[in-house]
């Protein structure tokens, strides 16, 4: 069945629940897990760029570290199951073409991932990304309460 | 792990399509699946009712069949692949609201299911079902391409 399962984390509950899931369902299938975190990019408006050049550099260390903590977590959760799990971030604007990207690098079978992220309006809109995976995706897609 | 899948099809296409997925799914996790095929009521105006009252015997009996056919299709690619299988139809004009009870009645703890059904235009839009779905199950959904 399933032999590379994609975990996309963003660090919220929701989705450490998806990742716990998709460990699970990796177990069961005998699969490797992968997680990814997709970073938004420093936006600077180009007058004060001087003064914000300062600030992007703090953001993009704060953002780095988070992202590997993300990671871990997910590697933690992983290794408490047995399971093999690599992981990276990626710096992008669309977390979801980062997702089917890398779910296209990684050779992943199975995309597993929360209904919806920090964004999302609970129950009432799926998220904006978990949409867009869905549409363009080329590989099955669990989608976790 | 998951022990009882859902499989709605409307068999179409790409409904037997994540039916296969289901069964293969299935037969990995040791689970059973239950397929569930939805038909529409028959819509009849009032002021027609005599006509549309004759018609409606030909429609359900009609649809019944068609029911019973699909269900049997995947029925027998269930028993090929030696996985437990149950079928249900239910007549429903909301076929995600016939989805979603049937996931309480049948206690299942999956949903497979296609990104469109017959109605869908390919790859544009996600299924206005499975849209619905997503946001009404209390389960994961496996969304197949």
């Amino acid at each position: 069945m399933f032999k590379h399962i994609l975990l996309p984390v963003d660090g919220s509950d929701l989705s450490l629940h998806a990742v716990r899931l998709g460990v699970e369902l990796a177990k069961t299938c005998g699969a490797r897990v992968y997680a990814l975190h997709v970073v938004a990019p420093f936006h600077t408006i180009a007058y004060m760029a001087e003064m914000l050049a300062a600030t992007e550099v703090v953001y993009t260390k704060d953002a780095i570290v988070r992202a590997r903590q993300y990671i871990a977590e997910v590697q933690r959760i992983a290794a408490e199951a047995g399971i093999e799990c690599a992981g990276s971030y990626v710096f992008d604007d669309h977390p979801h073409e980062a997702i089917l990207a890398t779910a296209r690098e990684q050779h992943c079978d199975l995309v597993v991932m929360a209904s919806h992220g920090w964004r999302g309006f609970t129950r009432l809109l799926l998220g904006s990304e978990v949409h867009k995976v869905l549409l363009k995706s080329e590989i099955p897609v669990l989608v976790c309460r | 792990m998951f022990k009882h899948l859902l499989l709605p099809v409307d068999g179409s296409e790409l409904s037997l399509r994540a039916v296969d997925r289901g069964i293969a799914l299935a037969a990995t996790l040791g689970a059973r699946i239950h397929a569930l095929h939805v038909l529409p009521p028959f819509a009849a105006a009032t002021y027609f009712a005599a006509i549309a009252q004759a018609d409606e015997t030909i429609y359900v009996e009609r649809a019944l069949a068609r029911a019973e056919c699909i269900l049997g299709e995947v029925r027998h690619r269930a028993q090929a692949a030696g996985v437990a299988c149950e079928s249900s139809h239910e007549i429903d004009g909301r076929p995600y609201c016939a989805i979603a009870a049937a996931v309480s009645k049948y206690h299942c703890d999956m949903i497979v299911m296609a990104t469109h059904g017959r109605h869908g235009i390919e790859k544009l839009l996600l299924g206005s079902v499975t849209q619905k779905v997503l946001l009404l199950a209390e389960v994961p959904v496996l969304v197949c391409h």
